[in-house]
């Protein structure tokens, strides 16, 4: 037996290229279909302060809820279905849990409850499931995905009463909930969260302004190379390097030009699809106006503990969880996105 | 070129899936030192790593480039970029370092991604509490 | 429920999970550093371990078999595992290191007020008798020295069957590069066997320094032949197995000597340490 030391992890880096005036352009479809998101971040080429069209959109990004030890039996509570569930755009995802260890819990907008359990809670729910599509040898994890809004699963249906007995009476499943509902305000979330502990929590912006930065010509660079200066910029990684330096090597892709600035903006949080649906909009209508440089990047970061990503494609974590995709928006209303994933994930849509 | 540049500007659609195409992957590390008050300078953290690599892996490890991609001093933390060939005996050889200059010591792995991107922006890190 | 503990747990008990622990850190009388290490582990991402007990039987004079200290009287506050809302579980587990056919005693009464039990041989002999017939959880393959033996299939089939799993630990790596060569090659060795199946990896740490994080072991066991699955059951799944197969051991070795009054006395260590007759205390420094 021996093991190949100089392979890694299967990743996939999914590269598009349209226009939003292209019909075939499928970005909205795209946006919504990364359902949990933790955090969205701006590359604004030759931009100093954050324009206040955009401050607003970025302002006004839904709250969500943090309840401590929600008995997951509540979400199938008959009032919180008809007020929120039935109505749509709940977004709910167990929190402090790891999707490798523990038993993790995403309920969708789509109304569809996920739950990925290890084998003996699995067994004790006595609910109807299917291995997970990552066990490896043994079936160790199962994932339980059921249609709330199925008749078969409204209160008082068959389904349905199996799954609440097993809730309450047999797995006693409990854990940290994040919650949210679009549009915001939370009155349809009130009748749940009147009966728990919660916090509630707005996302965090922050910005930075860069000066003097190299940028590769991000019409054409090869897709990883563009990606590997995205990150270099977030995490404030210099590209100031000659291939001969002993430190680092990293260097801006050729042919290069230099930003006298850029802003970096980023928000952190439990981020709804359709808040960033609204963002890309007001990043378009931001293209059109005249500037110096005509694109903006916006890259979204999934929870890398979700039981879903891409649709309701199964999402696990073997050594890492990323899950991710980075609009680069052109003022001619062409983008090229990538959409990149590890290796316990489907591939992106 | 020319005509490339105007393809990629005409907004066609256009798809491709790459598979295992990272040529690099990305570790954000920090060092723990017994003696907490203890420096590097990032030149020595990079000396210090490339030692590790040719103990534990020989020739061959020491042969391995990687990247300090950033170093803040003062919490030892490290960026380190290696050809996606060479991680697993990176990340080897940086477990079983154990002593830097007879003190005990360790390196704590924070995240480890084939993109950069990644590392910026880690869902575990989401401090609620 | 022999694993339950005094403290509420948000999720059913971890015992029924795939989550990481590291079943081998090395018990030590001095509290601070005890503390320093769990506090480490938890921090690390550990949901359990397990504090090891070495017991090194001598042919030439009879030896007290350790006795657990429960865990509260050990370590203040259990901390939070890293991410996670609950707290660290905390083990104990005694290790037989046997280099004669009489330094095992199967059925001992103190062996069972451990949580786990494992038997490190050191002959071909005994490490055949430890797969085939020893009641334990865990045999250890040594990383001390180069083994004078090959490992057969037999025995490891044998252990396989009977849920037994073997332990590489690699504290010893990171000490010295002679001991580091032993652990790769007895590794790799006992991988071309059992294929990577039944295999835990575990510290063995007197030091905070010397634990790793679960990844960086995942990874490490590529170097001894593990591919990245195995790796990752080898620090979760597989020891929820010894956890499990130390259950039934103690349900099974309960029912044979119902004679005894004490034979519980290991669980309540660890369910209720503070109800302990004071007889019961450790008598050893």
């Amino acid at each position: 037996m021996s093991v190949d030391l100089s392979s890694t992890p299967r990743t996939l880096l999914v590269c598009e290229r349209s226009s939003f005036q292209e019909e075939k352009n499928r970005v909205s479809t795209q946006v919504e279909q990364l359902r949990f998101n933790y955090k969205v971040s701006l590359l604004l080429p030759e931009c100093n302060s954050l324009p206040s069209q955009l401050e607003s959109v970025l302002d006004s990004f839904t709250s969500f809820y943090l309840i401590k030890q929600l008995p997951v039996y509540e979400l199938l509570d008959k009032d919180f279905l008809e007020t929120a569930v039935y109505q749509g755009n709940v977004y709910g995802l167990s929190y402090k849990t790891r999707i490798d260890e523990d038993n993790c819990v995403a309920l969708l907008p789509n109304g569809r409850l996920c739950l990925s359990l290890d084998k003996d809670s699995f067994e004790v729910l006595g609910f109807e499931g299917k291995p997970s599509k990552f066990n490896h040898r043994t079936k160790s994890r199962f994932v339980i995905s059921v249609d709330l809004t199925d008749r078969r699963m409204a209160p008082g249906g068959r389904g349905y009463q199996r799954l609440l007995t097993g809730l309450k009476s047999r797995l006693q499943l409990q854990t940290d909930f994040l919650l949210s509902h679009h549009p915001g305000g939370g009155a349809s979330l009130q009748s749940l969260l009147s009966r728990c502990d919660w916090s509630e929590h707005r996302p965090q912006m922050s910005q930075r302004g860069l000066t003097e930065l190299s940028c590769p010509a991000v019409h054409s660079c090869d897709p990883h190379s563009l990606l590997e200066w995205l990150g270099a910029v977030d995490a404030d990684v210099t590209c100031e390097n000659s291939s001969s330096s002993f430190l680092s090597t990293l260097a801006c892709p050729e042919p290069k030009t230099t930003l006298s600035r850029a802003l970096s903006v980023s928000v952190c949080g439990l981020l709804l699809p359709q808040d960033i649906q609204r963002l890309i909009d007001q990043l378009r209508c931001y293209l059109q106006q005249p500037r110096l440089e005509s694109w903006v990047s916006l890259t979204v970061h999934g929870f890398a503990d979700s039981p879903v990503s891409w649709g309701e494609n199964e999402h696990g974590f073997l050594k890492g969880g990323e899950n991710f995709y980075t609009l680069l928006m052109f003022h001619n209303h062409t983008y090229r996105l990538h959409l990149a994933t590890g290796a316990h994930d489907a591939c992106p849509p | 070129m020319k005509h490339l540049d105007q393809e990629e500007e005409s907004g066609v659609y256009q798809r491709a899936v790459l598979k295992n195409a990272s040529p690099y992957h990305y570790m954000k590390v920090r060092l723990v030192l017994e003696d907490e008050t203890s420096r590097l300078s990032a030149v020595e953290l990079k000396q210090f790593i490339l030692t590790g690599l040719k103990t534990l892996h020989g020739e061959v490890g020491a042969a391995i480039n990687f990247d300090l991609l950033k170093y803040d001093e003062d919490t030892l933390t490290a960026l380190l970029r290696v050809y996606s060939s060479g991680l697993v005996k990176l990340w080897s050889s940086l477990t079983l370092l154990g002593s830097y200059q007879n003190q005990d010591c360790a390196f704590r792995v924070h995240q480890v991604s084939p993109f950069l991107l990644a590392l910026t922006g880690n869902s575990r890190d989401l401090q609620l509490d | 429920m022999p694993f339950s503990s005094s403290h509420v747990f948000p999720w059913p008990p971890s015992s029924s999970m795939a989550v990481f622990m590291d079943l081998n850190i090395r018990v030590d009388p001095d509290k601070s550093k005890l503390q320093r290490l769990i506090d480490t582990a938890a921090h690390l991402g550990f949901s359990t371990v397990a504090l090891n007990y070495v017991f090194e039987p001598s042919t030439k004079k009879k030896q007290e078999i350790p006795v657990p200290t429960p865990i509260s009287e050990l370590i203040g506050e259990l901390p939070v595992v890293q991410g996670r809302s609950r707290p660290i579980r905390v083990l104990n587990r005694l290790t037989v290191v046997t280099s004669d056919a009489s330094h095992f005693r199967p059925n001992a009464a103190e062996y069972r007020r451990f949580d786990l039990l494992a038997v490190e041989p050191t002959t071909e002999k005994l490490f055949h008798a430890a797969c085939m017939s020893y009641d334990v959880d865990i045999v250890c393959i040594s990383v001390t020295e180069k083994l004078p033996f090959f490992f057969k299939r037999a025995p490891i089939n044998g252990a396989v069957d009977r849920g037994v799993l073997f332990e590489l630990s690699y504290a010893a790596a990171i000490r010295d590069s002679t001991r580091r060569r032993y652990t790769i090659a007895n590794a790799v060795c006992l991988m071309e066997t059992c294929k990577g199946k039944n295999v835990i990896l575990s510290s063995a740490a007197e030091k905070a320094l010397e634990l790793r994080g679960p990844y960086d072991i995942i990874n490490l066991g590529s170097l001894f032949g593990l591919s990245d699955e195995n790796s990752k059951a080898a620090v979760s799944s597989s020891c929820r197995s010894v956890l499990l197969h130390a259950e039934t051991r103690k349900t099974a070795s309960g029912i044979i000597s119902t004679s005894r009054t004490d034979q519980q006395e290991a669980l309540q260590d660890q369910t209720d340490p503070g109800d302990e007759p004071s007889a019961k205390r450790p008598k050893h420094s």
